[in-house]
């Protein structure tokens, strides 16, 4: 019980960075955090305690309680999902810095109202 | 692919989501080839698209086809449920993709075109993926190319305002989905399916607590793509900087998409009757500030963009009166919403691209320049406000009945605040047609006309503006069977689960 | 000839002209003039019938019905009548301007529109045919561009909306409680529902007809739409688009409710139809005392037409035989003489150059003769001179407050037809009497196109007031179909128990007696005639522009009501315009454009969703 506090404790530091922080990169890393606890909490979901691995290499597995496979391939899905994301970020970020020379989020206000 | 059941003519809804995807995955390889044709493959895969969900759509009206990915039985595989409300979004989104995609034929004309063509069939196969799945994490997949594509697509211009939009757009989207995949995570390790139709069986056996805080976190996170109230503020930026074929899309399928996930998710999976009458003031106070915020506004992008905010909130209001015809409301105000304004963005492209500038103070004398592309956009407008004859009209008719046929007091003053908002929709859009029609530009004023493509798009737009608009019993089959799809879930569970 | 025929020639010839007018404009006009008479001529063989037919198709599952009947058939000739006078009108007139395709498209499209709501059997076509109606008709007031223009459409709009919508939710409100929007149904089964829910209705219905038959205090749109809109177009607006107003309440209060439910609806000594009656007093005379303060020739007929609307819903509302026949030919008369006024001013304005400002202008009664007697006649319909078909309306009418015994309603009347009086006589008087300024020593008459309407007009004014049988006839079985019993009509006018009005009797006491003293004039001496500058003034020099009395025509009058009669409704409905788009700008700025302000309302949003569902339990 408290590892999944704990995941989701992670979960608010993440978004904590990205409410408060103004450096665009901090921000990128927070988005990053929040998406690293919620895989961290998908694994979570899936342990059983005194389970092993969920392949069958040898007969003698048969009998013997395996964890959750699903939530590991729902995890590599969201990793991939966070990989586009945080390029993407990394992307805009360099073209944000080309175009107003600043990494500060509160200076990118153009648009208002 | 796999066992399929019930088709009457051969026809796999597979294809709607695999065709897209595919020819997107083709179109660098035919830019091998030549350059010039990758601009025609969109054209082609959405008319292939339409055609399909047309011929699907009498085997749909009857029973809902089921098709299982893998060969698996359902609850183990992933499957996609064609029913009534899928097929009609597709044939929407596949419609309305052709429609804009020839418009970009002309319009697309700098920056990396072979990217926008890969994004735009990426974004498009992510909405008919989230209309037709039947099983959650799919849903969440098929969100996220949705929105990812149209984060890079917003950004597409390059310039200043773009980047800005699309980097807060991103943030924003990104904290939703990790909330969205919080809440799916949670509603899996309660009941340890992931499939649509069997949580939605099982949804009363468990706690109230452990049901309650995965909805609110889907919905919130579902709800940042569908632009309710307050977590729609990336939507006026993203859909002023983006280039105007992609504000088409984006305000006409994509936060539609998005309301459809969260409509699913509140009435299918966790059939919450009494949670509505809290989405009943929220549509409303989103209408009402999409309207007051529009009314203000001097670029006409960010105008539309407000105005798609306030017909959101109107459509989220009709689905939470949940009596047939408020959800009948809610179907038939998605089609005239995305008809009228996918007409008013691509109309407005031509015009900004005219006149060189979104202020709508240098629209003055277009009826003379562009007389054409200024009647399309007038008619978009009526539409829009609910006019007769246009579409907007019995839509909005709709609405009023359903919130008055449930007889209590505080949805007639609702509908009566809801007419208001009308009201100060139909100030905006009058003050825009006559800055059009009848002030005395002082431009060029030669007349030229915008390319043929974009007419024959918006000149399609117009046609079905009138003819639904005159004759709405043309949709009201498949609306009827999209809304009693919606409020018996337990017919849904049937035809899957079997 | 079907019902639907009249329509599609009516919707079809609009689109047509539009198009042939690309092909060429002479064309387009004679079309234009082609469809107008052809629609008087179907709207005229459509006498007597009582017609109504259920279409096939329907909308939304409730069916399409058009049907006719006296009241309809009476208002539909008035609407033909008028477009195709002011489409003959506006060929020399409007010849000059650009965009004329659009011009005639519109004005046959608003024709049309209107045509549309009286046939219509139902409600669900009524409102649609509406609505067609006012976005059309916002479309053509804003055409001379030009901000007053401008902003004249949207205040039209603004207002004809908020009417519609009311009219919407009531429509509705109908539909859930009995099923069906037929009139005829409705006529039946609205007999049985309680009072309230008749009174709710009846208020949202009334705003709409309020709103567009421009009563105070909800006439706020008419003067600047009258005033900027073009004048063969004006004339439309006066004489038959305010009356739709009229339309609609006869619609609703007789043919739907019916006598015995109008009379049940008091509560204590207010009842609905004294309202109403209230509310057109109140309009005779601010109208009336508003219209004196005017410069404008066009604004001072835009707000006699606000009056005179006063005068048929004091006579309608008052739901006696008499007050219904009043009211009903006024409506007739005023379209007539108002329609009348307007091709006047426009005759005006088309010969000087746009001139419409009262101050200016002066002793064109030698010039334009044949204006000038359309301008007179039509002064006099408007005051109520006898031979004129005013007269006996207005007699209809005051006849019916006497016998009523409502003596302050009585006097606000007598007020009103004061005030018009007055502000006819200026109209006339700085406009054509007096002298002529120097300016305008080469006018001439206007052409015959625009001759035609006024001298039509004219003669209708005095065919209807020396045989008022004609109308009367029809309007007495318009009073029968909605109920009430019938008078005693003849050619020449009415018999009843209370007095006798024979309007040929006057007639002939008339010509006698002008006979006889044009005899005497004719045996006297002639007055010699003299120059307009031959005059004495001490030696001085003669100066030539300051002899016409125009300016601060009734200035002792003006110093007294002047402070009274600010229109403070108007002022309201600005001050209230500006407080909404106050509001409006500073909700703009719940978007801040601070991303971390918006990722902190998504965490809000959870917040207070979990803060909802544990206070209330919703789920």
């Amino acid at each position: 019980m408290t590892l999944y506090l704990m995941a989701f404790f992670l979960f608010l530091v993440g978004l904590y960075g990205a409410v408060t922080k103004k450096d665009i990169i901090k921000i990128i890393l927070s988005i990053g955090i929040m998406g690293y606890s919620v895989n961290l909490f998908l694994i979570l979901i899936a342990y059983r305690t005194g389970a092993i691995y969920p392949i069958l290499s040898k007969i003698e597995d048969l009998g013997i309680p395996m964890v959750d496979p699903l939530p590991q391939a729902l995890v590599l899905t969201s990793i991939v999902i966070e990989l586009g994301i945080t390029a993407l970020l990394a992307a805009l970020a360099i073209r944000i810095y080309e175009k107003y020379k600043t990494f500060d989020i509160t200076k990118v206000r153009r648009l208002k109202g | 692919m796999g066992e399929l059941s019930l088709l009457s003519n051969g026809v796999n809804p597979v294809l709607l989501v695999v065709v897209p995807l595919a020819l997107a995955f083709a179109v660098p390889l035919i830019g091998f080839v030549s350059k010039k044709i990758i601009k025609y493959i969109p054209v082609v895969a959405f008319l292939f698209n339409l055609i399909v969900a047309l011929l699907l759509i009498p085997s749909v009206l009857k029973q809902p086809i089921v098709v299982k990915i893998g060969g698996f039985a359902p609850p183990f595989c992933i499957n996609l449920v064609a029913g009534p409300i899928g097929i009609l979004f597709s044939a929407l989104i596949a419609l309305a993709g052709l429609l804009v995609s020839i418009y970009a034929l002309n319009y697309i004309r700098e920056g990396p075109q072979e990217k926008y063509h890969i994004l735009y069939l990426l974004l498009l196969t992510g909405a008919t993926g989230v209309v037709l799945t039947g099983d959650i994490f799919n849903l969440f997949v098929f969100f996220e190319i949705l929105c990812i594509s149209s984060y890079a697509l917003v950004a597409y211009l390059g310039n200043k305002a773009g980047i800005e939009s699309s980097i807060k757009y991103l943030i924003q989207g990104s904290v939703g989905s990790s909330l969205l995949l919080l809440g799916i995570g949670l509603l899996y390790g309660q009941f340890g399916t992931l499939n649509m139709a069997d949580i939605a069986n099982q949804i009363h056996s468990a706690s109230s607590p452990s049901i309650f805080v995965p909805m609110v976190l889907m919905i919130t996170g579902l709800g940042v793509e569908a632009a309710i109230f307050p977590l729609n503020a990336w939507l006026p930026d993203a859909h002023s900087s983006a280039p105007s074929s992609i504000s088409a899309i984006l305000s006409g399928i994509a936060i539609e998409v998005g309301l459809y996930a969260v409509i699913r998710v509140l009435f299918t999976i966790f059939d919450a009757s009494n949670f509505l009458m809290f989405f009943v003031f929220l549509g409303v106070l989103t209408l009402l500030i999409g309207e007051m915020c529009a009314f203000s506004q001097k670029n006409i992008k960010r105008m539309l963009a407000y105005s798609s905010i306030g017909q959101i909130g109107l459509i989220v209001f009709a689905f939470s009166i949940a009596n047939t015809y408020g959800v009948t409301g809610g179907f038939f105000q998605l089609i005239s919403h995305t008809l009228g304004k996918g007409l008013l963005f691509l109309a407005a492209g031509y015009m900004i691209y005219r006149s060189g500038s979104m202020d709508i103070s240098t629209f003055e004398g277009m009826g003379k320049r562009m007389p054409l592309t200024s009647l399309f956009f007038t008619v978009g407008a009526f539409s829009i406000v609910g006019l007769p004859p246009f579409i907007g009209f019995p839509s909005k008719f709709m609405i009023v009945r359903a919130a008055l046929s449930t007889g209590e007091l505080l949805f007639t003053i609702l509908i009566g605040i809801v007419l208001l908002g009308t009201v100060i929709e139909g100030a905006y859009f009058f003050r825009v047609v006559q800055v059009i029609y009848f002030k005395k530009g002082n431009g060029n004023p030669e007349r030229k006309k915008a390319p043929i493509s974009g007419l024959i798009s918006m000149f399609i737009f117009v046609i079905l503006i009138l003819v639904i608009g005159v004759y709405p019993n043309l949709i009201t089959k498949i609306l009827n069977s999209a809304a009693s799809e919606l409020l018996n879930r337990i017919d849904y569970i049937r035809s899957v689960l079997g | 000839m079907t019902l639907e025929l009249l329509l599609i020639v009516a919707f079809g010839g609009a689109f047509l002209t539009y198009f042939l007018g690309k092909i060429s404009p002479k064309l387009r006009n004679s079309f234009a003039v082609i469809n107008a008479l052809a629609l008087v001529v179907m709207t005229a063989c459509l006498y007597g019938q009582t017609v109504e037919k259920t279409l096939h198709f329907g909308f939304l599952g409730m069916p399409f019905v058009l049907r006719i009947n006296m009241l309809s058939w009476f208002f539909a000739i008035t609407i033909v009548g008028i477009g195709l006078l002011s489409i003959i009108y506006s060929l020399k007139y409007i010849e000059n301007e650009k965009r004329l395709d659009y011009y005639y498209f519109t004005t046959l499209f608003i024709n049309a529109s209107m045509l549309g709501t009286i046939i219509c059997g139902d409600l669900v076509s009524f409102f649609i045919f509406w609505e067609m109606m006012s976005w059309s008709t916002y479309l053509l007031i804003s055409y001379k561009g030009g901000d007053k223009a401008l902003f004249a459409g949207i205040k039209y709009i603004i207002m004809s909306i908020i009417g519609s919508l009311a009219m919407l939710i009531g429509i509705i409100s109908l539909y859930t409680h009995f099923g069906t929007l037929e009139i005829s149904t409705l006529a039946v089964q609205i007999q049985g529902a309680s009072l309230n829910y008749i009174l709710f209705i009846l208020i949202m219905f009334s705003a709409a007809f309020i709103i567009i038959n421009a009563f105070w205090p909800l006439h706020t749109w008419l003067p600047d739409a009258h005033a900027e809109a073009v004048s063969p177009f004006s004339s439309i607006l006066s004489a038959v688009l305010v009356r739709k107003g009229m339309y609609g309440l006869y619609l609703f209060m007789y043919m739907i409710l019916g006598l015995n439910i109008l009379n049940k609806l008091k509560f204590g000594f207010i009842s609905f139809t004294g309202v109403f009656c209230w509310i057109g007093a109140i309009t005779i005379v601010f109208a009336a005392l508003t219209a004196l303060l005017q410069n404008d020739s066009k604004r001072i007929l835009a707000w006699s037409t606000v009056g005179q609307g006063g005068y048929m819903i004091l006579g309608v509302a008052f739901a006696t035989t008499l007050g219904m026949a009043g009211g009903t030919f006024h409506i007739l008369n005023h379209c007539i003489y108002i329609g009348l006024l307007f091709f006047v001013a426009g005759a005006i304005e088309y010969r000087t150059g746009g001139i419409r400002d009262l101050d200016s202008l002066g002793g064109l009664i030698k010039k334009m003769p044949i204006t000038f007697i359309g301008g007179l006649v039509g002064i006099l319909g408007l005051i109520g001179m006898p031979l004129t078909n005013g007269f006996v309306s207005k007699w209809l009418i005051y006849k019916t407050l006497i016998l009523g015994n409502r003596p302050f309603l009585a006097f606000a009347a007598f007020l009103g037809t004061w005030g018009t009086i007055l502000y006819g006589y200026k109209f006339i008087h700085n406009i054509f009497l007096g002298q002529l300024p120097e300016k305008y020593k080469d006018i001439k008459e206007v052409p015959f196109t625009m001759r035609l309407p006024i001298i039509i007009l004219t003669v209708l004014v005095f065919l209807f007031g020396i045989l008022p049988g004609i109308p009367l006839k029809m309007i007495n079985i318009i009073g029968v179909s909605l109920g009430f019993e019938s008078l005693n009509v003849s050619l020449g006018g009415i018999t009843s128990d209370s007095g006798t009005l024979n309007t040929i009797n006057i007639f002939a006491g008339i010509l006698v007696a002008g006979i006889i003293i044009w005899l005497i004039f004719k045996a006297g001496r002639k007055a010699p005639k003299v120059n307009q500058y031959d005059s004495y003034a001490a030696g001085a020099a003669i100066p030539k522009g300051k002899y016409h009395y125009t300016v601060n025509f009734y200035n002792p009058l003006e110093r007294m009501i002047t402070p009274y009669l600010k229109d403070f409704v108007d002022a309201f409905y600005i001050k209230i315009t500006e407080w909404i788009q106050n509001l409006c700008n500073s909700v703009r700025r719940v978007y801040t454009g601070y991303v971390s302000n918006y990722v902190m309302y998504i965490v809000l949003f959870l917040a207070f969703l979990i803060f909802v569902q544990l206070k209330w339990s919703l789920w």
